[in-house]
């Protein structure tokens, strides 16, 4: 009998910690909120008219983009964990995501989503093409989607569209963002930490590349213009504020 | 003591039943799909990728696609399913029309392709631009000029429709309705179209023969067409520019994904299983007979295109008689336990908009 009660107040505390190690993963929760910011003003969507570095002025109606695998970087070891998120300047601004804690000095993500999940048929969530970011008619998702319009477009309506994707080389699109804490933070357990992040407009027609409304007023295909376009996010991001 | 520890394991073991049942039941019964067996028909390869590997074949899946497939209310006028242009009756392509109709009596710009052995498929449409089995759906039910539908509307009809509801849960476990579902549930049903029945498939596996005339047809074809009609697929799956001309659509094909100048005018190449079904021919539909496809291979093409494929620079020579037992031996690709499978066909009539 007494080595039953034994077993038995084993397998419950057993039980316990199982519990409790889901319950209190040695993790911190980050939060990253994006800002959109041309000209130095916020973006207001569908209103404002903003001027790129060529003169050429623009209104933007639509600001949807993925951002895929966020991250910490401990000493350059990478903890990654694959997950999407969509973030759409009309609606949500911002992602949770959980990271061990420690100590770190850098923050990373991609702006495009994995190769493979472009490729491996009917996605949910956030990759669900219910959410108008996937191409019907050639394969893959659209990583980065601008929408708006300007005097100086020659398109229709004087629309500008640029829907930046493609995930098969040389023209992939996803772009890999590193951006450094201005100080090293420590982020124990159960702490919670937030980002701010602001996304510079104006980075996107120059940094990198030019891209000039005037000559392309959209970019809708995969190719070597979209992989242009996209050589110049890395630049569109920078830490606003640590919280 | 001990009376304690048995009660604690017996309120667990209830609790566990308890949140067990409570994950799979909606009133519908307990979740029981059955499960079902992907055949690989004798003597063919293993297809490249497997589809089934996290959507699994169920009776359940299967039905829930078929549904969908002969489904006209998916489309904005609500005539339009997906069997309008894959018709059981022509191996699930558009009999007798070189191009389709879509909603609001539009035309499509390309032949559609039979639906046939397409677990075997890794690119979908004749320029490759799918990727995948389960996102093929997606092009034709929003383009306007084929379903018309936007797939929000697709999804919330879905949403509302008991029968639709009964049949998710049955092929999934819960009323979860979702693209990725309803995705899933048509590939079960497209994926598992496959022909392996016909008079040539019963010839290699020695339970007939050809008649004399279709074994020198048979011999042509495969000094003549074989390098890009492989069997037992009688495709590569390829894409090849085969000296079609530019046409009135200005279609140059595989490009148009690739956006590569060296793929213009590549489609890929079709199986020609069924191909006494399938007529017309080509991307576009615009040979409508097997001999007329044979006399482009003899004299139609520009030996001269740019990209023309190298197997197609060397001339093609065959007599009348020849170009007749080729016809003959392809004819022999027919399988009718295929087209007129009843698990294939509708279970009611079905309207075509043709």
């Amino acid at each position: 009998m007494n080595r039953k009660y034994i077993s038995g107040l084993l397998f419950f505390a057993g039980m316990c910690c199982l519990q409790q190690s889901y319950a209190q993963k040695n993790e911190a929760s980050i939060t990253l909120r994006f800002q959109y910011i041309a000209n130095d003003k916020p973006l207001v969507l569908a209103d404002s008219t903003y001027t790129n570095a060529f003169g050429e002025q623009y209104t933007i109606t639509k600001l949807k983009f993925y951002i895929s695998n966020p991250r910490f970087i401990v000493k350059e070891k990478n903890n990654k964990e694959a997950s999407v998120f969509l973030i759409d300047a009309a609606g949500d601004d911002s992602i949770s995501f959980k990271a061990p804690a420690g100590e770190y000095s850098k923050l990373m993500f991609s702006i495009g989503v994995d190769s493979a999940l472009n490729s491996s048929g009917a996605q949910a969530g956030a990759l669900d093409p219910l959410n108008g970011m996937f191409w019907t008619w050639n394969s893959g998702y659209v990583y980065f989607k601008m929408e708006g319009y300007s005097p100086s477009s020659t398109a229709d309506l004087k629309r500008m569209e640029y829907h930046i994707g493609g995930y098969m080389q040389p023209n992939n699109a996803s772009r890999e963002i590193s951006l450094a804490l201005d100080k090293t933070i420590t982020l124990n357990k159960a702490d919670h930490q937030e980002i701010l992040i602001n996304l510079n407009l104006d980075k996107y027609w120059q940094s990198v590349n030019d891209i000039k409304i005037a000559s392309n007023p959209l970019i809708m295909v995969p190719g070597s213009l979209a992989k242009k376009a996209s050589e110049n996010f890395p630049a569109m991001f920078q830490i606003a504020t640590l919280h | 003591m001990k009376y304690k520890v048995i009660i604690s394991f017996l309120f667990f073991a209830a609790a566990s039943l308890v949140i067990i049942s409570a994950t799979r039941n909606d009133g519908y019964g307990p979740y029981k799909p059955t499960y079902l067996p992907f055949n690989i028909p004798k003597g063919w390869p293993k297809p490249t990728v497997n589809y089934f590997a996290k959507n699994r074949l169920t009776e359940e899946g299967f039905q829930l696609g078929k549904k969908l497939f002969y489904d006209g209310r998916l489309s904005s006028d609500g005539q339009v399913s997906c069997a309008s242009c894959h018709q059981s009756f022509g191996a699930f392509a558009t009999f007798d029309h070189d191009l389709s109709h879509g909603v609001k009596n539009t035309f499509t710009t390309r032949n559609a392709p039979a639906l046939m052995n397409l677990a075997w498929m890794t690119k979908f449409h004749w320029d490759g631009g799918v990727n995948h089995l389960e996102v093929q759906p997606l092009g034709p039910l929003t383009a306007p000029n084929e379903m018309g539908q936007s797939l929000d509307t697709v999804i919330s009809y879905l949403k509302n429709d008991t029968s639709y509801r009964r049949m998710f849960i049955a092929a999934f476990g819960d009323a979860n309705i979702s693209s990725q579902r309803m995705l899933r549930a048509l590939a079960q049903f497209t994926g598992s179209l496959i022909t392996a029945n016909s008079k040539y498939d019963k010839v290699m596996n020695g339970q007939d023969t050809f008649s004399n005339f279709e074994k020198k047809g048979y011999d042509l074809f495969k000094l003549n067409c074989a390098a890009c009609h492989k069997e037992p697929l009688f495709t590569d799956n390829s894409f090849r520019n085969n000296g079609m001309a530019l046409n009135r659509f200005a279609d140059e094909g595989r490009k148009k994904i690739t956006g590569l100048p060296g793929d213009s005018l590549k489609f890929k190449v079709p199986s020609l299983r069924n191909i006494q079904l399938t007529y017309p021919y080509m991307h576009d539909g615009s040979i409508f007979s097997v001999p007329q496809v044979i006399d482009h291979y003899i004299s139609g093409i520009n030996v001269n295109q740019p990209g023309l494929d190298s197997v197609l620079k060397k001339p093609i020579l065959l007599s009348k008689l020849q170009k007749n037992q080729i016809t003959y031996f392809l004819y022999t690709l027919t399988d009718t336990a295929f087209t007129k499978n009843p698990r294939f066909n509708p279970d009611a009539p079905v309207y075509y908009n043709h």
